[in-house]
């Protein structure tokens, strides 16, 4: 088991490299290899977003990112999206939000999802449900986006692990996790976790020119 | 010249933000792109430049504090301008679009960047996005007033001539065009929305009654409502509370009858603990409390508000008196903070004073039940099989019936009306 912080540790996940990256352009998508808690930069560890006790009996880490929203559970199901952009003075954080979501609801629809929309602030949503939150990190020059697409994960695992949200987009309605969260399985898609990956990938080429493999 | 830098709009159309930290220092000189502080709003973190070069001369508001879009955010003495020279720089405009205002010349001239204005960034490492679909149109220069009337009163801004300082659209020009629309389409349906502004007063909702709307839609999403309505004869607490009234109006103390109220339902939840629980469906558990926090819905010009007696089991009915006046007084004043609102565990809703005898309250969700309170009034009485007059209290609970059943909702009432029509019982337990 995990050792166990009274601090959730500095966000290090693999797919932060990129914000450090000597690149102004960069993307990844990238699989988590097991379960983690990350926190909103303003959430604390004692905070009331958080059921601790849990996270500590199955030895789930917590970590903070540096970008805003509430705490989210990230596990294999699902694949966390990652894009760093200069920031261009004419656009405003919605359109950052907008114009990568677009991108990814486009690879979504190619791959046969059908009523994928842009739902709250950022979310992207199944008819009504959710399945992939993103938040922003403005730092300097730079935008940094980060998002989490559930594509077979049960939900179950966000109520085991997180609380109802002090914040919650309109749509939400007060629904609880299950009522609110889902998976592209759960919506009826099955899909394989590296054809979804690449058809990603392949869309946020779009906005990026991504390393050769 | 001073320059005060609001917190600008950064795009996510949120009314307000956190400072999360302070990048400077008061008197810490800054030049025009450095970074200031780092605010938080629902989904983003951003750290906010300096729109100016010069020197910090004032921070407005504390790291954890949440600001509301144009509030002052730093102000910037800027470096060997003065006079008609600063004049010269206040008019050579900026990417803020700051709206420009000549102070009085006591003190030199003062440059507000308006409320509207937008989050500056860096000219740098501009790359070749190119927005598609709905982003690529040009957005419109608005206020976020203008904006969000625009929304409501279903005017598309993008055609709206702006007047404001570099074409912004202004909440008059929003009107204005709503106005000229309305009048050429004067033959339109009733159906039709009507925009005409003698007619409809449009405001933007406030930040208090957003959050009403949204827990008042939580709450019936959630829980089942169901309610209960009973009379209580109080002539007996009258008395009692006439005895003490003057008494403590001496020692500065309001003996209402909500003080007994609280008392009595305090009294009730530790023999009733479903009404004083909470369910949680998320990790199949039910949580009876056994601290006793009892929400006081007050009435306020700025919408509903529901401050909490911490422990009301723990104060005589004189303490819950004092404490009634207090959170009254600071809730008309505005002075309540977030911690007078946290951690109710059952809520009193009176109404009576304005009028009324019987409504149906909506839960305060996640709680298990609210009590509404009617107007006291002289009913004619049945006692010892004579007809007397009465002095009568209308109660109206909802509980929510997925916790409480509706025995339980009788029997919790029953213990109530018990206390409040024999006053000494809520001493001598």
């Amino acid at each position: 088991m995990a050792k166990f912080m009274t601090e959730a540790k500095p966000y290090n996940l693999p797919d932060y490299a990129i914000l450090h990256s000597d690149k102004q352009v960069a993307c990844s998508v990238w699989q988590p290899d097991r379960t983690y808690i990350v926190l909103g930069r303003s959430n604390r560890i004692t905070d009331d977003s958080v059921y601790i006790e849990k996270a500590r009996e199955d030895g789930v880490e917590i970590y903070k990112r540096p970008s805003g929203g509430e705490a989210v559970v990230l596990s294999p199901g699902m694949l966390v999206i990652s894009v760093k952009l200069p920031i261009k003075n004419t656009l405003k954080t919605h359109q950052y939000f907008l114009h990568i979501n677009t991108l990814i609801i486009e690879a979504l629809n190619k791959s046969g999802i059908r009523d994928v929309h842009q739902k709250g602030i950022s979310d992207i949503a199944v008819g009504i449900k959710k399945i992939m939150g993103s938040s922003i990190y403005r730092k300097d020059k730079t935008v940094f986006y980060h998002a989490v697409l559930n594509i077979s994960e049960s939900v179950a695992i966000i109520s085991r692990y997180l609380k109802h949200p002090s914040k919650e987009p309109d749509y939400r309605q007060g629904r609880d996790h299950a009522e609110f969260v889902t998976s592209l399985k759960q919506e009826g898609y099955n899909m394989v976790m590296e054809d979804l990956k690449e058809l990603l990938e392949g869309s946020l080429k779009s906005l990026v020119s991504l390393p050769p493999k | 010249m001073k320059y005060i830098f609001n917190f600008p709009d950064i795009g996510e159309g949120l009314e307000e933000g956190t400072i999360v930290e302070w990048l400077v220092k008061k008197g810490q000189k800054v030049e025009s792109g450095d970074l200031l502080v780092t605010m938080e709003t629902d989904k983003v973190v951003a750290e906010i430049p300096s729109p100016k070069t010069g020197i910090i001369s004032s921070l407005f508001g504390k790291e954890g504090e949440t600001i509301h879009v144009g509030d002052a955010l730093v102000e910037i003495e800027i470096e060997g301008v003065a006079g008609k020279e600063a004049v010269k720089e206040v008019e050579k405009g900026s990417d803020l679009e700051a709206v420009k205002e000549e102070g009085a010349g006591v003190v030199g001239t003062l440059e507000i960047a308006g409320n509207s204005a937008v989050l500056s960034g860096s000219t740098e490492g501009i790359g070749t996005i190119e927005v598609t679909k709905e982003t690529a149109k040009k957005k419109v220069l608005a206020t976020p007033v203008a904006r969000a009337m625009a929304k409501d009163m279903g005017v598309d801004i993008n055609h709206v001539k702006g007047t404001g300082p570099a074409g912004r659209v202004t909440k008059d020009d929003v009107l204005q065009h709503a106005e000229s629309t309305t009048q050429t389409v004067s033959t339109a349906s009733s159906d039709t929305p009507n925009v005409e502004n003698k007619l409809v007063e449009v405001e933007p909702l406030s930040q208090i009654r957003k959050t009403i709307a949204k827990n008042m839609i939580r709450s019936k999403h959630n829980a089942a409502h169901m309610s209960l309505f009973d009379d209580v004869e109080i002539s007996e607490l009258d008395r009692v509370r006439k005895q003490y009234k003057v008494k403590y109006a001496g020692e500065g103390v309001k003996l209402t009858y909500l003080a007994f109220i609280v008392k009595a339902v305090t009294h009730a939840l530790k023999k009733h603990k479903a009404l004083n629980s909470e369910m949680d469906t998320e990790n199949d558990k039910m949580l009876y409390k056994k601290y006793y926090n009892i929400g006081l819905a007050v009435d306020t010009e700025k919408g509903l508000v529901v401050p909490v007696i911490r422990n009301a089991d723990r104060l005589s009915i004189r303490e819950i008196a004092m404490e009634i006046q207090t959170i009254s007084d600071k809730a008309r004043e505005g002075k309540l903070n977030m911690d007078d609102f946290k951690d109710g565990t059952f809520t009193i809703t009176s109404y009576g004073s304005i009028g009324g005898k019987y409504a149906v309250p909506v839960i305060n969700y996640p709680q298990a039940a609210i009590l509404g309170i009617g107007g006291i009034s002289k009913q004619p009485v049945v006692k010892n099989d004579q007809l007397d007059i009465g002095l009568v209290l209308p109660l109206s609970l909802t509980v929510d019936h997925r916790i409480v059943d509706g025995g339980e909702v009788s029997r919790f009432m029953n213990t109530v009306m018990g206390y409040l029509a024999d006053p000494v019982s809520l001493i001598m337990e």
